[in-house]
C-alpha cells in the first residue's frame, strides 16, 4: 500500500492552519503543513507538525465502558446507547427535562456541536447546553454583542499585516496562536508599531516597542485612562462616532471619572506611557486590538471587552480593513461550537432561545417543542451538579482539569446520579463517568472547523478510529435515534445543509464549496464569497454603541497569608489539559515537567533554585511543581501553565465568576509558596 | 513541459522502471496534494504547482518499502541537489530512485532568488539562468554593512522564532535522529524564542557545506525569518574556495571532510600555520 | 551600542600537543595574562566540534580560540585539517550574523612557545574588548 496524503485543519489552535496527513498502512505517520491553507500558507506552529502524535496512541478508548465499582468493563454499543438513552430520559422524568445538562466540546465539528445541542434541546426540551467558551471567550459573546452587536473577530487575520499599529492587550499569541505572529511581524517589518499590555514579559511584549506591565486586573483603568486622553486631546473621530454610533455621552461621563493620573496610579503605569500609547493607537491610520484571555478571565471580563470596543470605536478603527478588534478563539472549532448555538440562551446562529418567532422556527424545523428558558452554564452546571442537575452528558471536555477549584469539580461530578463522557482517551474527567464512549479525533472524521476569523474549514477523514470508536456524529446520530430524534442523517455534510437553512449567515456555505477554500461567514448565498471584515456600513446591531464599563478589582487579592498573585495560561509546546501533547512524544519532550515561574527575587527569598520543588498553595487546594526562575514575571506574582495534569494549576484557581457571563476569574488568585523538601526523595 | 513530465512518467511506470511516481495529484475540486502514481491512466492528474519538495519524502518512503521497490520522484533543481546530497550520505539508496527533473521558469528563479532552477538532469522544460541571491537587495541588508548593526537586525529577526521545528522538518537534509537541536545539552528546552546562538547556529552550522539552498526553510517559517540568507556566505565561501556547491555531484563529498591534499583549495597554498589574528609564530 | 569591555570571557581549546604546552608554560613562568580565559585540554583540535564552540558563545562566552598544531603537522594523521577548514567555515557563519569571525581565533601552530601563547592571549582580549556587545543574542527568557 503507497502512502495517502489527506488534506486537513489542525486540531489544536483557533488559527486553523492546514495540514496534510501522510497515512501509511491506515496509521497517520507524518504532518506536512498545507501550502493551500489561505490562513497558515506552508507554515505551522511545533504543535501543527506533530499533530499526528497522539492519534495512535495506545491509550486510546477502542469501546464504550461501563462503570461496575472501581473498574470499568467493556460494553456493546447497543447497551452502551440504550443505557445512556434510558438513564438521560429516567432522570428528566423524575427530576424535570432542566436536571439534565450536555457539556458541547470546542474540540468537535460544526455539525457535531449542531447535533449535540439540537439533541439536548429536542430531546429533553431543556436549554442546560453549554461548552468551554464559558471559560474563555464568553466575555467576548457578552461584551460585544452590546457594543457592536456581533461576538467574532471583526476583521481576516490577513487584515494584521496592513495595520499601521497593533495594540496586544492580554494575548500572549507568540504562544497560543504562534502562525498568526507571522501577520504581525509583517506589519512590523513596514514599520507599524506594537504595543503590548501584559503582566508578564511574554514572547510577543519582547518584540514590542512599548510594554505595559500593568498590575493584574487593571485593564479598565488603563484602557479608561487611554480613551480619556484621546478625548481631552480631541483625537477621537468625531465624525465616525456621530454617524455611526450612540450613547457617546454615557462614556464621555464615565471618563470624568478617569484622569490619567488616576489610571497611572491604579495600573502602576507611568502617566507619560499612557498618554504616548494612547496617542499612537489614536493617531494611526489604521489599528488593530489583539486580545485574549489575559482580559477575558476576569471577575469583569464582559466589562474589559466592552472597554476594548469603546476604545476602538472611539477611534473609528472598526469597519474597515487592515483596523479592528481581534479576540483571538482558542479552541480549533470554539468559534464553531458558539456559531452552533451550543449556548444556553443562543440557538445556532446567536438566535435567542427567549424569542418566540426563533423558536417557532426551530421547534417546526427540529419538530420538537422547545423551552423558552435559557439554560445553565458550564461553571453553573458543574455547581448544580448533584442539586438541580443530576445528569450530564459530557462531550470531549475536561472540566477535572480546565475549570477553575478542580477538587470542587470533582466532588461536584461525583453527586450526579448518572455522567456520560464521550471522549478520546480516559481524561481525569472520563474516570468519573458511569458510561465512557469512545469517540474520534481530528484525523478521523470528515466535518468543519471555523477558525477565529469566521472561516469554514473542511477536514477530511485520514484513518479510521480505533478500535470500536465511532465517530462523535455517528454517536450523536445513535443517541439521538435512541432518544426518539429523526437524526437518520447519512454524512456530515447533510447536517450542515439543515443549519444553513436555518442561519441565512451560514446559507451560502456547503461541502462542496468548501473543498475548494474555507468560507467566511456571513455568507448569505452560493456566490457570496465570503465576508472579511464585519460592521463596515452599519455595525450588526445598526448603531455602534459606547457602553460604560463596570470596574471590578480582582475577587482575590494577595494578603499575609497568601501573598503572590497566580496567573495562569498556555505554553507553546502544550495545548490545554495536555489529553492530546502530553502524548506525544516531541511535544512532551519539549516541555516534560510541571512548572512555575518564579521572579529571581523572590526565588532567592525562597531558597528556590532553578529546577526545584515549590510546594504552591491557595485557599482551594496545594500542588507540588519546579521552579523556573525568571524574569518574565515581576516580583511578587507568578505564572502556571494549566496543562500539567499532575500539578493542576486549576487546583489553585478562584472559580469566582464574572456575573454577566459566568467566566471565572483564572487570571488572578492568591497563593503561598515554599520550597518543597519532601519532592527530593521522589 | 507537464506534458513531457507526465509522457516520462508514465513511460517509467508502463516499463516498470519503477514501481510509482512521487508527484503532485490535483484531484477533485482542484484540491492538489502528493501522490503516489501508480498507473499510467492517473498521471493524467499530475501538477507541478505549487512548490512542493520531494527529497525527504522520497527517502521516507523507500525507507517503508521492500528492497526491490523503485521510487521515481519529480523534481526541480533544488530538489534534485537534495536526493543527490542525501544519497552522498547513503539515506537514499541512488538504485531505488529515479528522478523526472524539470526546469522551474524565471518567475520562480526569481521568487525563490535561485542560481541554478533546473536539475541536471533535465527531463522536461528548458532552463533558464538563475539569479544570484547575493545581488538581491534585501539579502545583502542581511549580509553586508556594519556587523553591528547587522548583528541586531538578526537578533531582531530571530527574537520572532516561535520553536516550530518548521525550518528544520521541512530541510530535506535534516534527517538526523536524534537531532541535536533537541538534545538538552545543547539547546534549552522549552523556552520561546528558541535560544538564538545555539538553535539558530548550529542548525545553520550543521548544513554549512550542505545547503541546497531550496528555501524550504524560509517558506515553512511562520514569522518570516530570512533563513536561507544565513547559508550563503557559507555556500559562497565553499564555491570560491574549493569550487565546491552542494548537490551537484554525488561521487563528491563535502571538501570540508577531507585534508588539504584530497580537497585544496585551488589557487591558495596549502598554509603551513594559520593564525586567524595575522601574527606569525 | 556598548563594546564587550569588562565582559571579555574567553574559552580557549588547546590540543595537548602543542598550544596547551604553550598555555601550560606561559603559567609555569608567571607570565602575566588578563584573567579572562579558561583553558580546556583536548587531545586534538579536531576533537572539538563546532557545536561546541557554539555552545561556548550560547553560555556566554564572548571568545573562543581553538589551538592547534601546524597544519602539516597534527599527531593524528591531519585531522587538523578538516578542523581548520570546518572552523573557518563556522568563522564564516559568525561573520554572517554580524556576531564576528573575529571572536573565533584559529591558532594552529602559532601558540606552542609561552610567550607565543601569552602575546595570543593579551592581542585576543584586546580585539574582543572592542567587540560591540553580543548581549541581544543572549537575551532571552532566563
Amino acid at each position: 500500500m503507497n502512502p495517502e496524503f489527506i488534506r486537513t485543519i489542525c486540531p489544536y489552535c483557533g488559527t486553523g492552519c492546514g495540514l496534510v496527513l501522510k497515512v501509511e498502512e491506515g496509521r497517520a505517520a507524518a504532518t506536512y503543513p498545507d501550502r493551500e491553507n489561505p490562513v497558515s500558507r506552508g507554515s505551522l506552529c511545533v504543535k501543527g507538525w506533530f499533530a499526528h502524535e497522539f492519534v495512535h496512541h495506545p491509550e486510546r478508548l477502542t469501546s464504550p465502558l461501563l462503570r461496575k465499582g472501581d473498574r470499568f468493563e467493556e460494553i456493546s454499543w447497543e447497551e452502551a446507547i440504550a443505557l445512556a438513552a434510558q438513564k438521560l430520559k429516567e432522570t428528566a422524568a423524575k427530576y424535570g427535562p432542566d436536571a439534565i445538562g450536555g457539556l458541547s466540546s470546542a474540540k468537535c465539528t460544526n455539525e457535531e456541536n449542531y447535533l449535540f445541542q439540537k439533541l439536548i434541546r429536542a430531546a429533553f426540551r431543556t436549554n442546560n447546553v453549554d461548552h468551554c467558551a464559558r471559560l474563555c471567550h464568553a466575555a467576548t459573546t457578552v461584551g460585544m454583542l452590546q457594543t457592536l452587536g456581533s461576538g467574532a473577530m471583526t476583521n481576516s487575520i490577513s487584515d494584521l499585516a496592513g495595520a499601521d499599529c497593533i495594540l496586544f492587550i492580554g494575548s500572549n499569541a507568540a504562544e497560543s496562536h504562534p502562525v498568526l505572529m507571522g501577520e504581525v511581524y509583517k506589519a512590523l517589518d513596514r514599520g507599524a508599531k506594537m504595543i503590548v499590555i501584559d503582566p508578564r514579559e511574554t514572547p510577543v511584549a519582547r518584540n514590542a516597542h512599548k510594554l505595559l506591565r500593568l498590575n493584574p486586573g487593571t485593564d479598565i483603568p488603563l484602557l479608561a485612562g487611554m480613551m480619556r486622553h484621546i478625548v481631552d486631546k480631541g483625537l477621537h473621530k468625531t465624525g465616525f462616532i456621530e454617524k455611526r454610533m450612540e450613547n457617546f455621552e454615557a462614556l464621555e461621563t464615565f471618563l470624568q471619572a478617569w484622569p490619567v493620573e488616576k489610571a497611572a496610579k491604579e495600573t502602576g503605569i507611568d502617566e507619560a506611557v499612557i498618554r504616548e500609547v494612547a496617542e499612537t493607537y489614536a493617531r494611526a491610520e489604521n489599528a488593530a486590538i489583539v486580545y485574549c484571555m489575559g482580559i477575558t478571565q476576569h471577575a469583569c471580563g464582559a466589562a474589559n471587552v466592552i472597554a476594548v470596543c469603546d476604545l476602538a470605536m472611539l477611534c473609528g478603527h472598526v469597519g474597515k480593513p487592515f483596523s479592528g478588534i481581534y479576540p483571538l478563539r482558542g479552541q480549533n472549532n470554539v468559534q464553531g461550537a458558539c456559531d452552533m448555538g451550543a449556548l444556553p440562551n443562543l440557538y445556532p446562529g446567536y438566535q435567542s432561545v427567549a424569542d418566540p418567532a426563533i423558536r417557532e422556527k426551530f421547534q417546526k424545523a427540529w419538530k420538537a417543542d422547545l423551552s423558552d428558558k435559557p439554560g445553565r452554564t458550564v461553571t453553573e452546571l458543574i455547581n448544580a451538579a448533584g442539586k438541580d442537575i443530576r445528569a450530564l452528558y459530557i462531550m470531549a471536555e475536561n472540566p477535572c482539569v480546565s475549570d477553575p477549584d478542580v477538587n470542587h469539580v470533582m466532588e461536584a461530578l461525583q453527586r450526579l446520579d448518572f455522567l456520560i463522557v464521550q471522549d478520546i482517551f480516559l481524561t481525569e474527567t472520563a474516570k468519573f463517568a458511569h458510561l465512557v464512549l469512545p469517540g474520534a479525533c481530528f484525523a478521523e472524521k470528515t466535518g468543519t472547523y471555523t477558525n477565529t476569523e469566521r472561516r469554514f474549514q473542511l477536514l477530511h477523514k485520514a484513518v479510521d478510529p480505533p478500535g470500536k470508536a465511532l465517530g462523535d456524529f455517528e454517536i450523536l446520530c445513535l443517541m439521538g435515534k435512541a432518544l426518539g430524534l429523526a437524526f437518520d442523517y447519512t454524512s456530515p455534510a447533510e447536517v450542515m445543509s439543515e443549519y444553513a437553512n436555518l442561519v441565512p449567515a451560514y446559507a451560502g456555505i456547503n461541502f462542496d464549496r468548501l473543498e475548494r477554500a474555507g468560507l467566511q461567514w456571513p455568507c448569505p448565498d452560493e456566490k457570496h464569497p465570503g465576508t472579511r471584515f464585519l460592521h463596515g456600513e452599519k455595525f450588526t446591531r445598526g448603531l455602534g454603541r459606547f457602553v460604560v464599563p463596570d470596574y471590578t478589582p480582582p475577587m482575590e487579592k494577595p494578603d499575609a497569608e497568601y501573598p503572590y498573585y497566580l496567573n495562569t495560561g498556555r505554553v507553546f509546546a502544550h495545548y490545554h489539559t495536555g489529553t492530546m501533547t502530553r502524548r506525544s512524544p516531541f511535544l512532551n519532550r519539549e516541555i516534560e515537567e510541571p512548572y512555575v515561574e518564579i521572579h529571581p527575587d523572590d526565588a532567592n527569598a525562597l531558597g528556590v533554585g532553578a529546577g526545584d520543588w515549590v510546594r504552591v498553595s491557595s485557599r482551594r487546594g496545594s500542588i507540588v511543581t519546579t521552579a523556573r526562575i525568571t524574569d518574565r514575571v515581576v516580583k511578587g506574582s507568578i505564572f502556571a501553565p494549566f496543562h500539567f495534569t499532575e500539578a493542576r494549576a486549576n487546583m489553585l484557581t478562584n472559580p469566582a465568576l464574572d456575573p454577566a457571563c459566568k467566566t471565572p476569574e483564572y487570571k488572578v488568585c492568591a497563593v503561598k509558596m515554599e520550597k518543597d523538601h519532601e519532592a527530593k526523595a521522589r | 513541459m507537464l506534458d513531457q513530465v507526465k509522457q516520462k512518467s508514465k513511460e517509467i511506470l508502463e516499463k516498470k522502471e519503477a514501481d510509482g511516481v512521487l508527484g503532485l495529484k490535483k484531484g477533485p475540486w482542484d484540491v492538489i496534494h502528493p501522490h503516489v502514481f501508480t498507473t499510467p491512466a492517473e498521471v493524467d492528474s499530475l501538477v507541478l504547482e505549487p512548490k512542493w519538495l520531494f527529497a525527504k519524502m522520497a527517502r521516507a518512503i523507500l525507507r517503508e518499502k521492500p528492497q526491490a521497490w523503485r521510487l521515481a520522484v519529480v523534481v526541480r533543481g533544488c530538489d534534485e541537489r537534495a536526493v543527490v546530497e542525501l544519497v552522498k550520505r547513503n539515506q537514499i539508496d541512488r538504485e531505488r530512485l529515479l528522478t523526472i527533473g524539470y526546469a522551474c521558469d524565471g518567475n520562480q528563479a526569481k521568487t525563490c532568488l535561485c542560481s541554478r532552477p533546473y536539475p541536471r538532469k533535465l527531463d522536461a522544460g528548458s532552463a533558464v539562468e538563475g539569479v544570484d541571491p547575493l545581488a538581491d537587495e534585501r539579502v545583502k541588508a542581511y549580509l553586508e554593512g556594519d556587523a553591528a548593526e547587522r548583528m541586531e537586525k538578526w537578533a531582531a529577526q530571530l527574537k520572532r522564532c516561535i520553536k516550530c521545528y518548521g525550518c528544520r522538518n521541512s530541510c530535506p537534509i535534516c534527517v538526523c535522529v536524534p537531532c541535536k537541536l533537541e538534545d538538552d545539552v545543547w539547546v534549552e528546552r522549552g523556552v520561546v524564542p528558541a535560544e538564538m546562538v545555539s538553535f539558530h547556529l548550529i542548525r545553520a552550522f550543521h548544513l554549512s557545506d550542505t545547503c541546497v539552498a531550496c528555501g524550504a526553510c524560509q517558506e515553512a517559517c511562520p514569522v518570516g525569518i530570512p533563513l536561507m540568507t544565513l547559508q550563503l556566505s557559507m555556500r559562497e565561501a565553499l564555491r570560491k574556495d574549493y569550487n565546491y556547491e552542494a548537490g551537484l555531484d554525488a561521487n563528491r563529498k563535502s571538501p570540508v571532510l577531507f585534508d588539504f591534499e584530497k580537497e585544496p583549495r585551488p589557487g591558495q597554498a596549502v598554509p603551513d600555520w594559520v593564525d586567524s589574528m595575522g601574527k606569525k609564530p | 551600542m556598548s563594546a564587550e569591555k569588562g565582559n571579555v570571557k574567553i574559552l580557549v581549546f588547546a590540543c595537548r600537543w602543542c598550544g596547551l604546552i604553550g598555555a601550560d608554560g606561559a603559567g609555569r613562568k608567571r607570565i602575566e595574562l588578563p584573567a579572562s580565559y579558561r583553558v580546556i585540554p583536548v587531545d586534538c583540535a579536531g576533537y572539538v566540534e563546532p557545536d561546541a564552540v557554539i555552545r561556548a558563545f550560547a553560555s556566554g562566552a564572548t571568545g573562543v580560540a581553538v589551538l592547534g598544531c601546524h597544519v602539516g603537522g597534527c599527531r593524528f594523521n591531519d585531522a587538523n585539517h578538516p578542523a581548520l577548514k570546518r572552523l573557518e567555515l563556522l568563522k564564516t557563519l559568525l561573520d554572517t550574523t554580524g556576531i564576528g569571525g573575529k571572536r573565533l581565533l584559529l591558532g594552529f601552530g602559532t601558540a606552542h612557545e609561552s610567550h607565543q601563547y601569552a602575546e595570543m592571549i593579551v592581542d585576543f582580549h584586546r580585539e574582543v574588548e572592542g567587540l560591540p556587545s553580543m548581549a541581544s543574542w543572549l537575551h532571552i527568557a532566563e
